[in-house]
């Protein structure tokens, strides 16, 4: 654990030797990226097995002074970093090896590599931070790796905007985190997350001062987590290639803003004002975010509008006090949803379209990428028995015994919808016929369908580290050693369990009816309530007011002040050239070159100085 | 008598000498001895850098020699040629004569009169190591005036369609703001006697200092030297002369302006407005951060609506420049040195970002946004260092502009918040601007042909790659800065009785 620090610069190395090298090494690049995360994966487990018999690790060193005051820089391995760290490099191992596959044949494959390797040093620096400043530094790090990840085919204009999107959209909510970690460093003396904890503690800062931190931090928690309102920037991050999505845009990048508020849980706990609008925020975009995915026809872009989706359950569990079911839910949606997204690239790899209006049929071809598609559905939408069942559970006991009771309703319908929506992506793309004639179809290189595999079993097994059956593993360790961060298992009552169960069945079974068995018009929404739908279709138009409200008035305030220049300070400027011109010309008509003109300037002068020199009494003063 | 700082300032000297028994036509040649004729002062000021590091005392390179003398018995007035040293000014130092090395790499994309614009180019290079090093006003003073006089021609002469305007305007505004310099500086010098930077800093701010100048009178002289150096910074409404110069005058020259001249304006109101009036200057820290602020924001909206890059990256550094100020104001440990990293990775960030101007305008004779589209098609390289050359600007933690950008906004948190939290508007907007400029000029589609076009080639790479390293060691590593600043830091705050 000592040496945890080495894991984020194996991917670095990564970065910087392909940057030097890769064009020369051409798709070679994979292997150097493959060995060097997947040292950091072997690390990682390394670390998190040495976790469970030994205590925290720590180690700092200074990084600035600024007057008496040492800024630090170092890592620290707990249970949470040490899960973060294997989760991260997971996926991130799995993605360099799925993309060996489907960036194949890309001119730019070492770039696409040498970024990957980039964004995953960021990430797992992120997690081993042990302050705030130098969670802020990968913070930042981490959206730039995504930025140009999601830029990556720069020369089309959608991708072009939507890397901007992202990065300005992010860095609105980052500023709110850079704000609250400044004003937390003028309380506590320290950017430490255990000094903070301490002070927080001991009640040296106000309850006001508290709520007001935690809540901008949070804002930047909302940003980078794609949360409402600044959520519009994840969708439109789709355009970056899928394995760019299912690694950053579902599996870790998003779960950032979810990790730092699990991070600086005990600062969130001292204001139930704070906990409450992680909450609220939280819960409406579970349920907002999963009426979008009920209509939009984009397969990536639903996956990305269930992220957004599930990550508000997150915030919800977090924001209800139920700090295991966040970090829970983060741990299995990392797997379920990285699958969900490699088995859509899959499916886009076979038949080069994202629509779902032209895809059907696919289960008889896609003998391998169907069924794991099926394992990545049943675990979102909770079917019992997969993981995604057990932890959105321990989601909906923590709301309820929070009371947080229209949360828990919100969450539950939100459940309803999810179920809904992922198994109509399912039956449109793998049952039925094709809509559109879809030639050449078939089933992706195993260097792409074994990562698949990996994350299937992972999407079935995993929740069992934490059941309310055979033992809550997982949240006991998490918890160890640390009140603060509440109970291992929150005990709640047994109907959640079974009214959830049923919600997803229903949402099955009415997607079942409209797209598998077709009993139910596939128009039943548009036909009967076409507002409605158009409003969900065009995702509530909020990027059509963020256009008309805040752009146009930026846009407006940059030309007023653009007149403002023209007019009033060159205006200025026009006055002084006119006065140095006018003394010019002035000084210059003195020079005649008569004597007596001469004399009178120079005895003028004299008189004046001389008035001067009685008036003050010296020179000036 | 250690001569180490005069064979600094002064060892470009010797190649507008070699120069001046050239033949005009021999470009390479000249073009060469040009070049070298700026690395003596670069090796000499990093040797120093080096020895101060490892521990020798920074008084031991003062010199001094008489100079000047006249007046009556009981009221000598001295002018002695005194250089000296402090850490930020040898920070300086060494900043200048770095970027003076890659700006001249960066002169060989000039087209004509070589002999001319290298002896003008050495001579600025002179007049910039001289302020630096100056110990007195007067001297400090002549320096200072050294520099407008090359720079008036080189804008003038080797510019762009509008240069004699630019120059022109470069030249009233800066005449007039060192008239301006100069009243205080007589003044004081009427007053004590002295015009020497320490003597004047532990007379006026000794009690007796009180008799000498009232704190009226200091409260205007402080007030004219920030009309002074608020025009060289520059300080909104008094900028519009740089924009001029910053798209008129030819990039290896505005890498040295946006680099080096304009941070004469930071020196001297940290050296002397806070050094020499620190009780007045306390009492109007809050214009200064608030004038930041306005510079802020003012410089970051106006730079979203511009269409040629070259305007946008003046407007980032009036921007960029209310970093300084307000780091300035902030008034504490956190904030100075943050202004002056600033200053530092400013100087940095701009000269990486002209240079790269610099490239693509050789090679297309634009720098319009729009007319650039699609670039990193045809010259990928080019188009990355831009875009890190942004992500710097614009405070990506990991390279300069974060540290510098941090530690103000920390020491302006502490000092006045609410200020703070508005000036944070900056943070976004900066990302707004560069990325809708930058993207605009390397992203989407390719807006002309890039067949034939070289990317990045031969000595272009040299200037890019040393500001880089640059950039991203002080962001990774910023003791390299705080370590020498230390002293001064701690001079200043003893000052400002903090």
């Amino acid at each position: 654990m000592e040496n945890a620090w080495i894991i984020p610069l194996f991917p670095l190395l990564s970065f910087l030797f392909l940057l030097l090298f890769g064009k020369k090494l051409k798709e070679n690049s994979a292997f150097v990226g493959i060995l060097l995360v997947g040292i950091s994966f072997v690390y990682s487990l390394i670390v998190l097995f040495e976790r469970f018999s030994q205590p925290t690790y720590k180690a700092e060193g200074t990084w600035l002074s600024i007057g008496d005051v040492q800024l630090t820089a170092g890592f620290e391995v707990n249970q949470l970093n040490a899960l973060m760290l294997v989760i991260v490099s997971l996926v991130s191992l799995l993605v360099h090896t799925y993309s060996k596959g489907y960036m194949h044949d890309d001119e730019r494959f070492h770039v696409f590599y040498a970024y990957l390797g980039l964004f995953t040093f960021a990430m797992l620096g992120l997690v081993l931070s042990p302050n705030l400043l130098q969670t802020y530094i990968f913070w930042e790090l981490v959206g730039v790796g995504s930025f140009l990840l999601i830029g990556f085919y720069f020369y089309k204009e959608d991708a072009k905007k939507a890397a901007k999107k992202a990065f300005i959209m992010t860095r609105i909510g980052d500023v709110g985190l850079f704000i609250g970690m400044i004003l937390l460093f003028w309380q506590v003396g320290s950017f430490e997350y255990d000094e903070i904890f301490a002070a927080v503690e001991t009640g040296s800062i106000s309850t006001g001062m508290i709520t007001l931190t935690a809540i901008l931090i949070f804002i930047g928690a909302v940003g980078k987590s794609g949360q409402f309102p600044l959520h519009t920037w994840l969708p439109d991050a789709m355009e970056g290639p899928t394995p760019v999505s299912a690694l950053i845009h579902a599996a870790t990048m998003v779960a950032a803003g979810v990790y730092l508020v699990a991070a600086l849980f005990p600062l969130f706990t001292a204001s139930e004002t704070a906990l409450m609008t992680v909450a609220v925020i939280g819960a409406i975009t579970a349920i907002f975010a999963a009426s979008i995915g009920l209509v939009q026809t984009d397969i990536k872009r639903i996956l990305a509008y269930s992220t957004v989706s599930q990550l508000g359950y997150m915030m919800l569990a977090l924001g209800s006090a139920g700090y295991v079911a966040g970090v829970f839910h983060l741990m299995t949606h990392a797997f379920f949803k990285a699958l969900l997204f490699l088995a859509a690239g899959s499916v886009i790899h076979a038949v080069h379209t994202q629509n779902i209006e032209e895809m059907g049929g696919l289960w008889k071809k896609l003998r391998v990428t169907g069924p794991l598609f099926l394992v990545g559905t049943l675990a979102i939408s909770g079917v019992p028995l997969f993981s995604g069942f057990f932890s959105k559970d321990e989601i909906l006991i923590s709301a309820w015994v929070h009371g947080n009771i229209a949360l828990f309703w919100l969450a539950v319908i939100a459940a309803f919808f999810t179920a809904f929506y992922m198994f109509r992506l399912f039956f449109l793309v793998f049952t039925g016929e094709a809509r559109k004639e879809i030639r050449n179809v078939h089933e992706s290189p195993s260097v792409m369908t074994l990562p698949m595999v990996v994350l299937g079993v992972l999407a079935v097994v995993a929740g069992y580290v934490n059941t309310p059956w055979f033992g809550t593993f997982l949240g006991d360790w998490l918890v160890e050693g640390n009140e603060a961060l509440g109970h291992g298992h929150v005990e709640g009552p047994a109907w959640i369990m079974i009214v959830a169960t049923l919600v997803s069945l229903a949402g099955i079974f009415l997607a079942y009816l409209m797209y598998g068995k077709k009993s139910l018009s596939r128009d039943w929404l548009s036909s009967r309530a076409p507002v409605t739908y158009s409003v969900l279709y065009n995702k509530y138009f909020i990027d059509e007011f963020y256009e008309l409200t805040i752009v146009n008035i930026t846009k407006f305030f940059s030309l007023f002040l653009k007149y403002i220049e023209v007019f009033i300070v060159e205006g200025i400027i026009k006055l002084v050239v006119e006065v140095v011109q006018t003394f010019g010309k002035t000084g210059s008509r003195v020079h005649n070159g008569q004597v007596q003109m001469y004399g009178t300037v120079a005895f003028v002068g004299l008189a004046v100085l001389f008035v001067i020199f009685a008036v003050t009494g010296g020179y000036f003063g | 008598m250690n001569l180490m700082l005069a064979l600094i300032v002064f060892s470009p000297l010797l190649g507008i000498l070699v120069l001046s028994l050239m033949p005009k036509m021999q470009e390479s040649s000249i073009k060469l001895v040009g070049i070298l004729a700026t690395l003596p002062a670069l090796v000499l000021s990093l040797a120093v850098f080096s020895q101060y590091k490892n521990g020798t005392e920074l008084f031991a390179y003062n010199l001094k020699w008489d100079w000047i003398h006249f007046g009556m018995s009981e009221g000598v007035f001295e002018i002695p040629f005194e250089l000296g040293v402090d850490g930020f000014s040898l920070i300086m130092v060494v900043l200048t004569s770095i970027l003076s090395v890659l700006a001249a790499i960066a002169s060989l994309h000039i087209k004509k009169e070589w002999k001319g614009y290298f002896m003008l180019f050495l001579l600025l290079e002179v007049g910039m190591l001289g302020v630096f090093v100056a110990e007195n006003l007067i001297l400090f003073f002549l320096f200072f005036e050294i520099t407008l006089i090359p720079m008036f021609f080189l804008i003038g002469k080797w510019g762009f369609h509008e240069k004699e305007k630019a120059a022109y305007s470069f030249l009233i505004y800066n005449g007039l703001g060192s008239a301006v310099l100069l009243i205080v500086i007589m003044v004081l010098f009427a007053r004590t006697g002295t015009s020497n930077i320490d003597v004047l800093q532990q007379l006026l701010t000794a009690d007796a200092g009180h008799a000498r100048i009232t704190d009226n009178v200091k409260m205007g002289l402080l007030l004219a030297l920030l009309v002074a150096f608020g025009v060289k910074l520059p300080i909104f409404p008094l900028h519009t002369w740089m924009l001029r110069v910053h798209v008129q005058a030819p990039p290896s020259i505005v890498m040295l302006h946006s680099g080096i001249l304009l941070k004469i304006g930071a020196y001297g109101l940290i050296r002397f407005g806070m050094g020499i009036f620190p009780e007045q200057f306390t009492s109007i820290a809050w214009l200064l951060a608030t004038l930041g602020v306005v510079n802020l924001l003012y410089g970051a909206f106006l730079a979203l609506i511009q269409k040629d890059f070259k305007m946008v990256l003046a407007y980032s550094s009036i921007s960029h420049m209310g970093i300084v100020l307000i780091g300035v104001g902030a008034l504490n440990e956190a904030g100075i040195q943050g202004a002056i990293f600033q200053v530092v990775s400013h100087g940095l960030i701009s000269a990486l970002l002209f240079f790269l101007v610099g490239i693509f305008y050789e090679r297309f004779h634009t720098s319009e946004i729009t007319k650039l589209g699609g670039m990193a098609k045809g010259m990928p390289i080019t188009a990355g260092f831009l875009l890190a050359g942004a992500m710097a600007s614009l405070g990506l933690p990991g390279m300069s502009g974060f540290v510098s950008e941090f530690m103000a906004f920390l020491g302006l948190f502490d000092a006045m918040p609410v200020l703070a939290a508005v000036g944070c508007l900056g943070i976004i907007l900066t990302a707004v601007y560069l990325l809708r400029a930058v993207l605009g000029m390397t992203f989407g589609k390719a807006q002309r042909e890039f067949t034939g076009v070289s990317d990045i080639s031969s000595f272009e790479w040299a200037p890019v790659l040393v500001l880089v390293a640059l950039i991203v060691l002080i962001g990774v590593y910023p003791s390299v800065l705080s370590e020498p600043l230390q002293a001064t830091l701690e001079t200043i705050m003893l000052g400002l009785g903090g």
